[in-house]
C-alpha cells in the first residue's frame, strides 16, 4: 500500500467516525487551514483534517486505523509551539490528532507530594488557575511563552522555566504512551499493576524509558505526572543593566559562582535590549531588508532606561526581611565589576517588561513576551536556540557573530540567556514580516547561517523549528541517527506516527 | 434600513489596518470564552475578524450566520490583551456591529428586544418604570423563555430605589478640599445600585474630594455602541461631554465606578474623533477620566478603625482587567484598607455579563456565570467584591457569595455603614498574625512547606 497517499484518507476518517464520532473529526477548511500556519519561512501546510480524541482508548483507535490505512498522523498538545512550528504537520497529508481540544483533564494531584498527573491539553494557565483554586500552595514552572502552551508538550520538547523547577522534562516523572504499533506503555513503576510509587520514582527497576519519547516521533504521549514546588511566602527579585554590549562576557562570569554555588536558585535571565523593548514598542524605522542602526537602538535604551544587557534573578523565603540580606550579597558582588545599575524588586515591578520576569519567577504565566511578534509586521518568528557554556570568551564571541550575522540578513538581534551553573540557553528570536517574500528569505538565511555559525564553534541548539529538524538531525553523528530510527522501526514499524518529526523518519515531501 | 451601505472612507482604512494586523497566531482563540465554550473557529477572535473582513468587503447586509457569530462575542477583550500582534480587535468589533446594524434586517422579536434596551437603559425614568413592571412578572417568570426570562431572572431583588433627581449636585468635601472631580452616575446603577454612587460619594468627600454628580448625562453610550447604535451612542457621548466642559470650576478628574462605562469614556477621543466640534474637548475628558480604585489607589485612606481582615475575592471585571488594564490599583487600596484579598482561578475569563449580553445571549451567558461561580467558590473567600455592576449583579445570579462593590468595602472600612450586601451574612475576619520573620519559623500546617 502506498503509505500517506491522500487515496487512504477517506477510509482512515470514515474508521475514526465510527470510533470517537463525527463531531471529532474536522475537514473545513475554516479549520484546516488554521492548522497549517505557522510563524516560519516558507509556506503554509493545512493538513488534510484534524481529530480530536477524548481519551487513550480513543487514541489508540486512531493509531490502530492508522496502520490499517496507512495514513500518517501529526499529534499536537495545544498547537502553541510559537516559532517552533505552532501546529503545523512536518509532512504532506498527515493528519493533525489535537490532543489538547478534549484531552486536557487534570487526572490527579496529590497535594502531600506535589504531583499533578496530567493530560497533553493541561496548559500554564489551567495548571496555574487550578493551583490557585486549590489554596496557591503551589506553583508551576512556566515559560516565556504563551500561557495556553501545553505543560506536557513543552516538557516533550524540551521546553524549560526559570525556577529552581526549570527543567521540565526533568520534573516529569512516569509517562503513559500509546506507542505507532497501537501498545499501549506506562513507564517506570507504571509498569509494575500495583504502582505505589509511578510518579515519585523515576529510576526504579529497569531501563529508564521516558528519555525516548522526549524529542522523538514514537508514540503518542497520553499522560504524564509532574513535579511541582511549593510557593514561597515571598519572592523578591534583583536586576542589572548594562551599558555595553561587550559587557556580556564579564556578566556571565559573575553569574556563573551565583549559580554553581545554588546561592541564586533560580536560572537568571541575561537579556539583550531588543529581547526586552521589543514587547513594548515596535521597531523605530521599519524598513524591509535593513536592520535597527546602533544609534537607533541606543535610542531605545535611554527611553526605556534599561542598557544593552540586563540580567535578573530571584530569591525564595519566608518575608521580604529574610530575603533582604540576600539581595544584598548579589548587589555588592556585581558591583565588583566596577558598572551596571542595580534595579530593585519595586522598580522591577513598574517596568512591564521586568515584571513580566517576576511573574515567571513566581510561576504566574504571562503573554508579555509574545509581544515581542509585533515588533516588525507581517508575523513571522523563529527561535534559534544554541545552548553555549557558561564560559566568558565563548559566550562573547557566539554573541558577537549572532549579532553580524543578523543584521547582515536586515534583522534584528533579539536574544536572552537562561543561565544555569555551567550552560545556558541561548535564544534567538528571529523577527520579520512574512508577507515579504525578500524578507522572508532573508529570515530562512540566517536561520540557515546561524546554524552553521554555531556548528562551527561546536555548539548545537536545544530546539528546532520543524522546518530545520531534518538538517539538525543530520548534523549528528551516523550512530545516533541509524539508533533514531532502528527504534522508530521497531516501535512505529509502519510510519505513521509524525515521521520527518525531529529528523526521523520521512515525511512525504509538502 | 439600507441593505448595502458605504462605511466612511476613514471608519473603512482604520478597519482595514486593523484587520491587516491580524497575522493568525491564534493565541486569542485560547482566551476567547465563546471559542473555549463552543470549540468553533468562527466563534474565535481570529475566525470573526476573517468574517468581518469579507463582511466589510462585500459592502453588503452580512449573512445570518455571520451576524450570530458576531453576536456571540462578548467584547470582553481578553483577545486584546493576549494577542501578540496587537490587534485592535475592540473597534474593529465596534465597527462590525454598526454595519451589521445598519444593513442587516434582524427577526421581528429580536428587533424589538435591542430597540427597546437602547430606549430603556440608557434611560433612568424609563428603567425605573420597567423595573416596576418586571419586578410584578418575576414570579412568573418560569412561564417565560429565552431573553425574557433571562432579564426577570436578572431583575435586583427588593424595592426599587427612585431614580437620582436628574440635576446637578454638589457633595462638598469633609474639611479641607484637595481636589475636585465629576462622578459618573451610570445610567443603570443610578436606579439599580443606588447605594454605590451613595458609598462612592461618601468615601470621596470623606478624604477631602468635592464631588459633582452631573445632571442630564446619566449615559456614556457604552451601551448602546455595543449594541451597534452609533448615532445613540454618539449622541450620549456629546451629551457627556458637553456636560463635563460646561463646569464652571476647573475639575480634577472624571470618576467612574461603573468599569463599563469607563472603557467606553476613556475612548472618547476614538468615539469622536471624526467630529471636528467635540473631538478636542471629547479628547481632554478620556484624558482626565479615571477609574474610582485608579482615583483612590493614590490616595491616603484614612486608616481602618477594626479589623477588615473579611476574604474577599476580587473579581477583574473585563473593562477594567482588559479594556482599562486596571488590576493591580483596586488590589492594593483594598489591601491597604485592611482586607485579605483572594484572587480567582481564570481571572480572565469574563463572567458572561458584558452589558447587555447576558440578556441577549442567555445561553452562553449561563454557561459563563455559572463557571465564573464555581471559580470564586474556590477561592476560599467571603465576599465577592468587583468594580462594575453587571458584573456583580451577573455573577450575584450564580454565585452564594454577598457580591459588593469596591466602594462599598473602602467605605465601609473607612467609616461608612456595612455594606447592604453584607448585612445578612455571618462574617468573620481573618485574625492577623505576623509572618514568619526567620527560617527557624515553624513549618506551617497550611503550606507544609519550608521556608
Amino acid at each position: 500500500m502506498n503509505l500517506n497517499s491522500q487515496a487512504q484518507t477517506p477510509k482512515f476518517l470514515d474508521i475514526v467516525r465510527r470510533s470517537i464520532g463525527d463531531d471529532w473529526v474536522h475537514t473545513a477548511d475554516a479549520t484546516v487551514s488554521r492548522y497549517g500556519e505557522t510563524t516560519l519561512p516558507g509556506s503554509d501546510n493545512p493538513p488534510p483534517a484534524v481529530v480530536y480524541p477524548g481519551s487513550v482508548d480513543e487514541v489508540v483507535a486512531i493509531v490502530n486505523a492508522a496502520n490499517e490505512t496507512g495514513t500518517q498522523l501529526f499529534p499536537i498538545s495545544n498547537g502553541n509551539n510559537i516559532s517552533q512550528g505552532s501546529r503545523a504537520p512536518v509532512g504532506a497529508n498527515q493528519i493533525v490528532v489535537d490532543l489538547g481540544r478534549r484531552m486536557n483533564r487534570i487526572l490527579d494531584f496529590n497535594e502531600d507530594m506535589g504531583i499533578a498527573t496530567v493530560e497533553p491539553g493541561v496548559s500554564y494557565q489551567q495548571m496555574h488557575d487550578e493551583l490557585v483554586r486549590r489554596g496557591d500552595r503551589f506553583m508551576v514552572d512556566v515559560t516565556s511563552g504563551p500561557p495556553a502552551g501545553s505543560v506536557l508538550g513543552n516538557a516533550l520538547d524540551k521546553g524549560a522555566g526559570y525556577t529552581p523547577y526549570a527543567d521540565h522534562f526533568a520534573m516529569t516523572c512516569g509517562m503513559e504512551i500509546v506507542l505507532g504499533n497501537g501498545q499501549r506503555l506506562r513507564t517506570g513503576d507504571g509498569a509494575l499493576e500495583t504502582a505505589r510509587n509511578w510518579h515519585m520514582s523515576k529510576y526504579s527497576y529497569g531501563p529508564y524509558l521516558d528519555g525516548l519519547f522526549v524529542q522523538s516521533n514514537y508514540g503518542i504521549v497520553t499522560q504524564a505526572g509532574f513535579w511541582l514546588m511549593p510557593k514561597p511566602p515571598a519572592i523578591r527579585s534583583f536586576a542589572f543593566t548594562f551599558d555595553n554590549d561587550d559587557d556580556l562576557g564579564d556578566i556571565v562570569a559573575a553569574i556563573r559562582p551565583l549559580r554553581m554555588s545554588g546561592f541564586v536558585p533560580t536560572m537568571m535571565r541575561l537579556c539583550n535590549d531588543l529581547w526586552l523593548l521589543a514587547s513594548e514598542t515596535s521597531h523605530p524605522s521599519y524598513v524591509s531588508g535593513r536592520s535597527i542602526t546602533d544609534d537607533e537602538r541606543k535610542d531605545l535604551q535611554r527611553a526605556h532606561n534599561l542598557g544593552s544587557w540586563t540580567v535578573s534573578g530571584a530569591f525564595y523565603g519566608a518575608s521580604d526581611a529574610q530575603i533582604a540580606p540576600m539581595v544584598e550579597r548579589v548587589r555588592s558582588h556585581f558591583a565588583s565589576l566596577g558598572r551596571g545599575r542595580y534595579i530593585s524588586h519595586e522598580e522591577a515591578m513598574e517596568s512591564p517588561t521586568l515584571a513580566s520576569a517576576v511573574a515567571a519567577y513566581a510561576g504566574v504565566p504571562s503573554v508579555h513576551e509574545m509581544k515581542q511578534l509585533a515588533w516588525r509586521p507581517g508575523g513571522g518568528m523563529a527561535s534559534f536556540t544554541p545552548g553555549v557554556p557558561m564560559d566568558r570568551d565563548l559566550v562573547l564571541q557566539s554573541s558577537r557573530k549572532s549579532r553580524e550575522i543578523l543584521r547582515s540578513h536586515g534583522l534584528e538581534y533579539l536574544k536572552m540567556y537562561v543561565c544555569g551553573p555551567r550552560f545556558a540557553r541561548g535564544l534567538h528570536h528571529l523577527l520579520w514580516n512574512r508577507t515579504v517574500e525578500a524578507e522572508d528569505r532573508a529570515a530562512d538565511q540566517a536561520y540557515k547561517a546561524l546554524a552553521a555559525a554555531y556548528t562551527d564553534l561546536g555548539l548545537q541548539v536545544g530546539r528546532s523549528p520543524i522546518r530545520y529538524q531534518d538538517f539538525h538531525m543530520s548534523l549528528l553523528g551516523d550512530a545516533t541517527r541509524k539508533t533514531c530510527e532502528a527504534i522508530k522501526d521497531v516501535l512505529d514499524p509502519r510510519g505513521i506516527i509524525a515521521p520527518g518529526r525531529y529528523g526521523i523518519g520521512r515525511a512525504a515531501t509538502a | 434600513m439600507n441593505s448595502t451601505v458605504t462605511m466612511p472612507k476613514g471608519d473603512l482604512a482604520e478597519a482595514n489596518a486593523i484587520i491587516k494586523t491580524c497575522v493568525h497566531y491564534g493565541f486569542c482563540t485560547n482566551t476567547c470564552p465563546t471559542y473555549v465554550l463552543l470549540g468553533d473557529e468562527n466563534e474565535s477572535p481570529r475566525g470573526r475578524i476573517d468574517l468581518i473582513k469579507d463582511m466589510l468587503a462585500s459592502n453588503a447586509a452580512p449573512s445570518k450566520d455571520t451576524v450570530k457569530h458576531l453576536d456571540n462575542c462578548l467584547s470582553c477583550l481578553s483577545c486584546m490583551t493576549t494577542c501578540a500582534a496587537k490587534v485592535d480587535y475592540g473597534h474593529l468589533i465596534d465597527r462590525a456591529r454598526i454595519h451589521i446594524e445598519q444593513t442587516y434586517r434582524r427577526p421581528l422579536a429580536d428587533r424589538l428586544i435591542r430597540t427597546a434596551l437602547a430606549l430603556i437603559l440608557p434611560n433612568p425614568r424609563a428603567l425605573h418604570t420597567a423595573l416596576r413592571i418586571g419586578a410584578l412578572a418575576r414570579p412568573f417568570r418560569q412561564l417565560f423563555r429565552g431573553r425574557l426570562r433571562a432579564m426577570l431572572e436578572l431583575l435586583p431583588a427588593g424595592e426599587r430605589n427612585p431614580p437620582a433627581p436628574r440635576r446637578r449636585q454638589v457633595f462638598a468635601a469633609d474639611g479641607e478640599r484637595k481636589s475636585r472631580v465629576v462622578l459618573h452616575l451610570g445610567c443603570v446603577q443610578q436606579v439599580a445600585a443606588q447605594h454605590i454612587n451613595e458609598a462612592a460619594i461618601r468615601l470621596l468627600t470623606r478624604h477631602g474630594i468635592e464631588v459633582v454628580a452631573l445632571g442630564n448625562s446619566s449615559c456614556c453610550g457604552a451601551l448602546t455602541l455595543h449594541m451597534g447604535k452609533e448615532r445613540q451612542a454618539k449622541a450620549a457621548a456629546i451629551r457627556f461631554v458637553q456636560d463635563v466642559m460646561a463646569e464652571k470650576e476647573a475639575i480634577d478628574a472624571v470618576v467612574i465606578t461603573a468599569s463599563g462605562c469607563g472603557t467606553t469614556v476613556k475612548d472618547y477621543g476614538h468615539l469622536l474623533a471624526a467630529d471636528a466640534d467635540m473631538s478636542a474637548a471629547a479628547m481632554a475628558i478620556a484624558r482626565k477620566t479615571r477609574d474610582v480604585s485608579e482615583l483612590l489607589n493614590d490616595l491616603q485612606l484614612h486608616p481602618p478603625k477594626e479589623n477588615m481582615a473579611y476574604k474577599v475575592a476580587y473579581h477583574d471585571a473585563c473593562s477594567m482587567l482588559h479594556g482599562q488594564r486596571v488590576v493591580v490599583q483596586p488590589r492594593a487600596v483594598l489591601k491597604r484598607a485592611g482586607f485579605s484579598v483572594h484572587d480567582i482561578a481564570e481571572r480572565h475569563f469574563c463572567c458572561g455579563s458584558a452589558g447587555v449580553y447576558n440578556m441577549l445571549q442567555p445561553e452562553i451567558a449561563t454557561r459563563l456565570g455559572q463557571r465564573k461561580a464555581a471559580n470564586i467558590a474556590g477561592s476560599g473567600a467571603d465576599i465577592l467584591c468587583a468594580g462594575n455592576l453587571g458584573c456583580l449583579t451577573q455573577i450575584g445570579h450564580y454565585s452564594d457569595l454577598p457580591a459588593v462593590h469596591t466602594v462599598e468595602l473602602l467605605d465601609w472600612a473607612t467609616g461608612g455603614p456595612m455594606p447592604p450586601a453584607l448585612r445578612a451574612y455571618p462574617l468573620a475576619p481573618e485574625t492577623k498574625t505576623e509572618a514568619p520573620q526567620n527560617d527557624t519559623a515553624p513549618l506551617s500546617a497550611a503550606t507544609q512547606s519550608f521556608w
